[in-house]
């Protein structure tokens, strides 16, 4: 009897984005920044974006780390898969944006991705369907784009679902 | 002012950086109770994508100490162990037999935040002693000495670590520089580093300072 094969797992670092069909997995280790999680059920396709900052300002050169440029971005790559429209076929889940030091310029950054990236989805009209945001820890996020199933490791801790 | 360095600042910053070295190897051996060097100090400047390598895999399981920079110089100082080398150095300064810890409780904790603050702080003074002076307040935030906050200790991914040190950075800067110390200890090189990552306004200092113009 044969050991069934592991699925290929594709990394995406952080600033960048990366799409995979089934039976791929997709994973990203995430600080303070925004995991956005997009799956299509049916075509059993899905990305995730790596957000570092809310807002290009313009920036048109590093589309990844940005959430008004990577995640229509991300969808670009997604519909180009697919190849066709995919209005009303995508859903959500959003992970990240912890705060590692209590201040600094920087220490508020999670809650302003969370806060970019809901209003985004929102007006694409992307429902988010889990959440785990926040908290004090980095995250290894790993991505089901079979199931749509987000299985997350904090250090120290158990994996389990959202 | 600029925001990176150019050639010659990074080769200046690199000196400072190994006389900050020579004195914390000195606090190191003292507190270990035998020989302890830090050298191969690295300027680096990445790209954000690079960053998240730069303390070996990114999944990998690493026990950080961090200290928050106020002074002319403001930003992180940490002390980054692999896993293993980390404990082994609790296992070293509780005198107890080598693979006694196995996790990272209150007293390995408090070995790893006091060897932090006797390394850090020996480094930092090496380096205000040796950083230039400015008149008036344009050295970073409050233009005096360089001031550490008390260690705070992180069990982290090495990647979620440096992606929490360099975002102040990376909110406006695509190139990202931090430096990287290496330690020895008899001539065996421990999984431990030493990162210091200047906030944007001390790298923009820094780079006015040290720079060629």
């Amino acid at each position: 009897m044969s050991t069934p094969e592991l699925p290929e797992i594709i990394s995406v670092t952080i600033g960048q984005w990366g799409v995979a069909a089934a039976p791929k997995q997709i994973r990203t280790l995430l600080g303070s920044c925004a995991g956005v999680v997009l799956h299509d059920r049916v075509a059993k396709l899905g990305g995730v974006a790596h957000i570092v900052l809310p807002d290009s300002k313009g920036d048109r050169a590093h589309p990844g780390k940005f959430a008004d440029t990577a995640i229509p971005g991300l969808i670009a790559d997604l519909e180009k898969r697919l190849g066709r429209g995919s209005k009303g076929r995508l859903t959500a889940k959003v992970v990240g944006g912890a705060s590692m030091f209590p201040t600094g310029p920087a220490f508020n950054i999670g809650q302003m991705n969370q806060d970019a990236v809901d209003r985004i989805l929102a007006g694409l009209g992307i429902p988010i369907l889990a959440r785990d945001v926040g908290g004090g820890s980095g995250r290894r996020l790993t991505f089901d784009v079979v199931t749509g199933a987000v299985s997350i490791r904090v250090p120290g801790g158990e994996e389990y679902l959202i | 002012m600029p925001a990176t360095l150019d050639d010659q600042a990074r080769a200046r910053l690199g000196v400072l950086f190994e006389r900050g070295a020579e004195q914390a190897s000195a606090a190191l051996s003292k507190w270990l109770g035998q020989p302890a060097t830090l050298r191969t100090s690295e300027v680096n400047e990445v790209d954000l994508t690079e960053a998240s390598e730069l303390l070996g895999p990114g999944d990998s399981l690493v026990a950080a100490v961090s200290m928050e920079l106020a002074g002319r110089v403001g930003g992180q100082l940490l002390l980054v162990f692999e896993d293993r080398s980390g404990l082994a150095l609790a296992d070293l300064l509780l005198r107890q037999p080598p693979g006694t810890a196995t996790e990272w409780g209150e007293l390995e904790r408090s070995a790893a935040n006091e060897t932090a603050n006797i390394v850090g702080c020996a480094y930092l003074n090496s380096l205000d002693a040796h950083l230039p002076r400015l008149e008036g307040k344009e050295g970073g935030q409050a233009g005096g000495a360089m001031i550490p906050s008390p260690p705070t200790f992180r069990h982290e991914f090495a990647a979620s670590l440096l992606e929490f040190a360099l975002m102040d950075q990376a909110m406006e800067l695509d190139r990202l520089l931090l430096v990287k110390t290496r330690f020895v200890a008899d001539d065996r090189r421990l999984d431990w580093s030493l990162l210091l990552v200047p906030d944007r306004r001390s790298l923009a200092w820094l780079a006015s300072v040290l720079s060629a113009g």
